[in-house]
């Protein structure tokens, strides 16, 4: 079985968005030459996540209208106090929250070299304290 | 906009390669986040609205052995991006000191001058120390800005920082612009005594030690001071400072326009202020 890790670092360019990274999954695994199996998309970072669904703005702006709904910026959240280990006070609850709710993986098979995806699925990442300089792992797995 | 205290500490262009200033970053300044590139700095400053911001180096050489940027890190970045505005920092137990900072200003073009009195290890009052600065910081028509009240680095010692130690040099050097930075926090009532009282003695906002932002905000605003205090009394005296990357900028901004000062005193605490002091 082939195993390839790719890491793919991209600079988020304001608080919040949400940043289509289809054609670079697409593009990985294409270039593994693994004909049969699947792919994992991993965000390494817990302030951001990993979300599917179809590729519209008027969708994208739902997602963070709800979360803000679910998970307002300023609440009267614990993580707010200082963090030793950083130096400075964890003031991004929200974005823990809602990386939390969205998720931080996603998975697709791979079938005769080409990710098995729909024409309406969008795979995003989504950034909710940025602007940031953002990694996520591509793992290709299969034959 | 501008944010007149910011440490470029996380710019991965300088800091990535160098191990010993990521050590003191680290293990000096105590600042766990991860390197970004410069891009990240100025898009914080975008997504703020910020235009300009001043960049602050600590030289603690003799009390630390090292220096958290130097004044050629500083120039380096400026000369990146002019909407950097360089600020020298030299090393009070050095002899030499004022000779580098006459140099940092005329021949590296630097703007000012930062003083931690934390990580220096000085009283800013020391006459041996620290007035042979004043006097070319004075000369030179440069402000100064001095880190006071608390820090976030556990190795430092509050007592160098209080900000009624400042009021020597107020005093003793009437033409010297100084900026009591972080409020003095949680000594804010000895700071705004000072800005009150002398002419050449501001405050910046880089202050954010409790809760989010905007409930440390008001609580300075309002229950420290007051909002009728600050746009009656000293909204010539407040200059915006975030301390990034110790909180984003643009968390600060919101937090400083949420405490419902008027427009006309937000201009002058989020530009105007630092205008005039720096001459631009």
């Amino acid at each position: 079985m082939k195993v390839k890790l790719e890491k793919v670092s991209i600079q988020t360019k304001k608080p919040i968005e949400a940043i289509n990274i289809t054609p670079q999954i697409e593009k990985i695994v294409e270039e593994s030459s693994v004909r049969n199996g699947l792919v994992n998309i991993l965000c390494l970072h817990t302030s951001a996540g990993i979300a599917v669904t179809e590729g519209l703005s008027c969708l994208e702006e739902d997602i963070f209208f709800i979360l803000d709904k679910l998970v307002p910026k300023e609440g009267n959240y614990h993580h707010n106090r200082y963090l030793d280990s950083y130096g400075r006070l964890g003031i991004n609850a929200h974005a823990h929250l809602k990386s939390i709710l969205t998720g931080m993986s996603a998975f697709f098979p791979i079938q005769d070299g080409k990710m098995v995806i729909s024409s309406r699925q969008t795979i995003y990442f989504l950034e909710f304290d940025g602007p940031l300089y953002r990694t996520f792992c591509v793992q290709v797995l299969g034959e | 906009m501008i944010d007149f205290h910011t440490h470029p500490i996380l710019v991965k262009e300088l800091v990535g390669s160098d191990e010993a200033l990521l050590k003191a970053v680290r293990d000096v300044f105590k600042m766990g986040s991860s390197l970004q590139p410069l891009e990240t700095f100025l898009l914080q400053m975008d997504v703020a609205g910020i235009e300009k911001a001043v960049l602050l180096p600590i030289d603690c050489s003799t009390t630390r052995g090292c220096r958290i940027l130097s004044n050629e890190d500083i120039v380096k970045l400026c000369k990146e991006n002019d909407r950097f505005i360089g600020f020298a920092s030299v090393d009070p137990h050095k002899k030499n000191a004022p000779q580098e900072l006459d140099y940092a200003i005329k021949e590296l073009g630097l703007k000012g001058l930062k003083l931690d009195p934390g990580l220096q290890e000085f009283y800013p009052n020391d006459k041996k120390l620290a007035y042979p600065l004043y006097e070319i910081a004075s000369q030179l028509k440069i402000p100064v800005i001095i880190h006071t009240g608390l820090s976030w680095e556990s190795n430092t010692m509050i007592k160098y920082s209080m900000p009624l130690l400042v009021e020597d040099v107020a005093y003793d050097f009437p033409k010297l612009n100084i900026v009591i930075a972080h409020f003095g926090w949680p000594w804010v009532l000895d700071s705004v005594a000072l800005a009150l009282k002398y002419p050449n003695v501001f405050i910046d906002t880089a202050a954010h030690y409790l809760d989010a932002p905007k409930e440390f905000m008001e609580f300075v605003m309002t229950k420290q001071i007051s909002i009728t205090a600050v746009e009656r009394s000293l909204r010539t005296k407040i200059l915006f400072g975030s301390n990034y990357p110790r909180i984003e900028i643009r968390k600060m901004v919101d937090a400083v326009k949420g405490t419902g000062l008027t427009e006309g005193c937000l201009n002058l605490i989020l530009k105007e202020n630092a205008q005039r002091l720096l001459n631009i």
